[in-house]
């Protein structure tokens, strides 16, 4: 047994000691490294080691939380933590943690993306592939990403777990003008799978294509979705299922188990496979993770649980639980029978979007929105691309997209992108019917 | 905080071939609760102790951080900063502007401390608040409310001779509720801060607003007209005025946007060089100015000296509607040849300080708000938002209103449910004719950087009017 996981074990039993009833402890020894990059050169490359245990600990229904680093003070942080239980509140939802001894699929971690040897090697082939697409005026700028994580998680309700979770990820946008732009991204949890040409080529493909454009108009179209956009729609979607969202009325899908939400030709899971950026092997309870269809072929079919909220909703806990909510991991949609080319020839006039941003909601139980498209927007008219255009938005509802969904890819990508595409998915092209557009006036 | 660590760390770096290093130290409690429906959720508690040091060295720059209070870790982060400068392989290399070094310490000063409210008072209040809303007469199904209190103690040492310690506690709440009246639902979010003590509570007067908000959104269900879409004066009340100002004045200011630092994440600006929009063009009428102003004790984004050790002071951004001063710090001073005005801030020491707002508003004119809306034959008092965005050059934006009027011949009428305002900066900004002189703030938190900084901001200003406006 590791060092780390007997000083994590040590955390839980101190804590019962002292008179908790329960108790969870994870230590994340984690190593983060980033190089940002901008007009093609390097800005700065960041390096952050972060030790941190975290621990949550009930008492009587009252459920308290603390971080300790570094293994410090860990003592005078239980003692502090046990009496703040004392005095904070019962939650009578509170449902305990999950408990069992549970057996993991073996967790892994790719020991090169530890200290990732020469990072800027792989900014430049992103570019270089970029200013292939671009020409020499290409002008870039993103980030490169690596995630390198040893976790241990105690809990005394029998849980015991280690796990490696590593990834690495790129995000290029490539400018060919002030106004035409394409934003490529490339995540993988292991260096040999992981192309950074690939995310270049996207980015700078697009940005040649979007050169020259004109002032979109308003109206009602059909939206051709890259993977990138969509994958921002289904990270909305999955928060949704959220049990805490549903609780909260911060979800369209409340009151919606087993009804229609979608057309058939959509399922949707939550599945943090080892392949993801996400990829885990239990969740913050030590509960083993899993494929979750929360829509199977359009029917609304389960919220993401924790072991509390599968509670109040008489069911099983899905394996979803962070510290205090579940939450959604990797989602993925299953892969349609149409390839993206003939996808495209659906179309007689739509819109090919290709990225979004600052999507916000007017009221989520109704699930009003907007969100503004960037980077390469197209006028599609007979299947191809006949103009670039500017300076839209989407102004629509998020349960009125999901209903509209027409056309699903065969082709699909694993995503992620700073704070818009979040969780990481596994994403097509999409093809929704009806989106309605708007524009500055 | 182990301040001989820290200049440990600073000599190891010093005795690298480096052009300058800094170590930032942070030592931060944090305090959060969570209600959801009145039942506290949870409670957390915690300690974050650590320090960063960020090298310039052959044009490049390197950072790393760290948690772990030893000398070995000390050197471990100066080798990997300096080592990851040194890969940037800049072919124009990266200065900082020349800036003389400054030792002082400084803190915010609190009449209640908040180091001595018991945990139990506090979750006790947040209980009280969510009982005087649920007892407002309106159907409040959903409510979630949030406490954050941070007591932040910082450290900051450079190879220019700069050794500045600070003290800030922040109090921030946030609320979200959901009203339902006839089978429909209106949702609201309201958030304070301030930095200070527990007297946060006595200017925030947060009972009232929270039960302002579900009252007026029961109505806007019950008593809210659609609009018909078409030209008209927009009153903008304060919150609005804020947010505007937030968005298409702070943001494009921001240097290092500019510059293009951020493009592939918060995006670019509507102001490039070469472009259309630079210092000294027109973007907005003479009754438009707009000011970021750190310098305001109290407010959510106050400080002192920022997180490069610059004093910080009070910006003209927009001047009688005239792009008059960017946002900097150190390194987009330099290359634009000009002085950093102290912008730079991080959120935490293990995150890289960058260009940020700090309080953003529309300075006071000489009306009242009354002499605004009698001069109005026909438009909409926009008094406060829901759904907001902005493009990423920050031209394209859009506010919903939440709580709005139809005004007619000077006289506010009916509630009108969710007017848009979807219009570009300069529309914004040109159509502006009137300023009152009441000026209010509401607390923000500013996203921007990979891997996000949420920064504590305030926005605000008085009410504005706007002539012909497409509303809808």
């Amino acid at each position: 047994m590791s060092e780390v996981l007997t000083k994590t074990q040590e955390i839980a039993k101190k804590a019962k000691s002292l008179g908790a009833e329960e108790v969870i402890a994870k230590t994340t020894f984690g190593k983060y490294r980033q190089t940002r990059f901008s007009k093609n050169q390097i800005d700065i490359t960041v390096a952050w080691n972060d030790y941190v245990t975290d621990v949550g600990l009930a008492w009587k229904k009252r459920l308290v939380a603390t971080q300790i680093r570094n293994f410090q003070n860990v003592d005078e942080r239980l003692k502090q933590l046990f009496e703040l239980a004392k005095v904070s509140k019962e939650n009578p939802m509170f449902g305990g943690f999950a408990k069992g001894k549970f057996k993991y699929a073996a967790g892994s971690t790719d020991k090169k993306l530890e200290d990732l040897e020469n990072p800027e090697e792989y900014v430049f082939e992103a570019i270089n592939a970029a200013e292939k697409e671009v020409g020499s005026q290409i002008d870039s700028g993103g980030v490169l990403f690596t995630k390198f994580e040893d976790v241990y998680l105690v809990s005394s309700e029998g849980p015991v777990g280690v796990d490696g979770r590593s990834s690495i990820e790129l995000s290029i946008r490539a400018f060919s003008e002030r106004e035409a732009s394409g934003h490529g991204v490339e995540c993988s949890s292991t260096l040999k799978d992981f192309k950074p040409s690939r995310a270049g080529i996207k980015a700078g493909k697009v940005a040649r294509l979007a050169k020259n454009p004109k002032m979109g108009e308003e109206g009602v179209y059909d939206v051709i979705f890259d993977p990138l956009i969509f994958g921002s729609m289904l990270a909305v979607w999955a928060s949704m299922v959220s049990a805490f969202s549903v609780m909260v009325q911060m979800s369209v899908f409340v009151n919606k188990l087993g009804q229609k939400v979608a057309p058939k030709i959509v399922t949707l899971k939550d599945n943090p496979a080892a392949y993801s950026l996400a990829g885990r092997v239990f969740d913050d309870e030590g509960v083993p993770t899993r494929e979750n269809v929360f829509i199977d072929h359009g029917v609304l079919k389960t919220y993401l649980h924790n072991t509390s909220t599968a509670k109040i909703f008489k069911t099983e806990t899905t394996g979803n639980a962070g510290l205090v909510f579940p939450g959604p991991w990797n989602v993925e949609m299953n892969p349609g029978d149409i390839g993206k080319d003939e996808l495209f020839k659906e179309v007689k006039r739509g819109l090919y979007l290709t990225n979004t941003w600052y999507t916000r909601f007017q009221n989520y139980a109704k699930g009003d929105f907007s969100t503004i498209p960037r980077d390469g927007i197209f006028l599609v008219e007979k299947g191809e691309i006949k103009q670039s255009l500017k300076d839209l938005r989407i102004s629509d509802n998020a349960s009125s997209l999901l209903n509209n969904i027409a056309m699903i890819s065969k082709e699909r990508q694993h995503v992620h992108w700073w704070g818009e595409v979040d969780p990481p998915s596994l994403s097509p092209y999409v093809l929704i019917k009806d989106v309605h557009i708007t524009r500055s006036k | 905080m182990n301040e001989d660590l820290v200049g440990y760390a600073l000599e190891y770096a010093r005795s690298k071939n480096v052009d300058y290093a800094e170590i930032r130290a942070q030592n931060q409690q944090q305090d959060a609760l969570l209600l959801r429906n009145g039942i506290l959720e949870t409670y957390t508690s915690a300690v974050d102790r650590g320090f960063c040091v960020r090298v310039i060295a052959n044009g490049g720059i390197g950072f790393a951080s760290t948690n772990k209070w030893t000398k070995e870790e000390a050197k471990v982060i100066v080798d990997l900063a300096y080592k990851y400068a040194k890969v940037a392989k800049r072919k124009d290399k990266i200065n900082f502007t020349e800036e003389k070094g400054i030792k002082t310490m400084w803190k915010v000063d609190q009449k209640k401390k908040i180091e001595d409210i018991h945990p139990e008072t506090r979750i006790a209040k947040f209980i009280e608040i969510d009982k005087a809303i649920v007892s407002c007469g309106v159907n409040v199904p959903a409510r979630v409310g949030s406490c954050t209190i941070d007591l932040v103690e910082k450290y900051f040492v450079n190879t220019e001779g700069s050794q500045i310690s600070s003290f800030v506690p922040k109090i921030g709440a946030y609320f979200f509720i959901t009203v339902v009246e006839q089978g429909k639902t209106e949702q609201a979010y309201e958030q304070f801060g301030y930095s200070g003590g527990w007297e946060a509570f006595e200017n925030w007067k947060a009972t009232e607003k929270l039960r302002h908000n579900a009252e007026i959104l029961k109505e806007v269900i019950t008593k809210g007209r659609a609009i018909k879409p078409g030209k008209m004066d927009l009153i903008c009340g304060p919150e609005v005025t804020g947010i505007a100002a937030h968005e298409s004045c702070g943001h494009p200011m921001e240097a290092d946007r500019i510059l293009g630092r951020e493009m592939s994440q918060a995006g670019r600006s509507f102001i490039y060089d070469g472009g259309p929009f630079w210092i000294g063009t027109k973007i907005g009428s003479d009754a438009v100015t707009i000011v970021d102003d750190p310098t305001i004790e109290h407010s959510y984004g106050y400080y002192k000296y920022d997180d490069e050790g610059i004093k910080a002071r009070q910006r003209y951004l927009y001047k009688n509607g005239v792009i008059n001063e960017f946002l900097h710090n150190r390194e987009s001073a330099a290359k634009l040849g000009t002085r950093s005005n102290g912008a730079s801030r991080s959120v935490n020491y293990d995150r890289e300080a960058i260009v940020r707002m700090a309080n953003t508003f529309v300075l006071s004119g000489n009306m009242t708000e009354e002499e605004i809306i009698e001069d109005v034959k026909y438009g909409v008092f926009m008094k406060s938002f829901t759904e907001w965005n902005i493009d990423d050059k920050r031209f394209n934006q859009r506010y919903v209103g939440r709580e709005a009027y139809i005004v007619e011949q000077g006289e506010l009428k009916h509630l009108v449910a969710r007017p848009v305002i979807e219009t570009t900066t300069e529309k914004f900004w040109k159509a502006v004719d009137a300023v009152s002189k009441k000026a209010e703030f509401d607390a923000a938190t500013c996203g921007k950087g990979d891997p996000m900084q949420g920064i504590p901001v305030y926005t605000g200003g008085p009410c504005i009017r706007l002539r012909g406006v497409y509303v809808k």
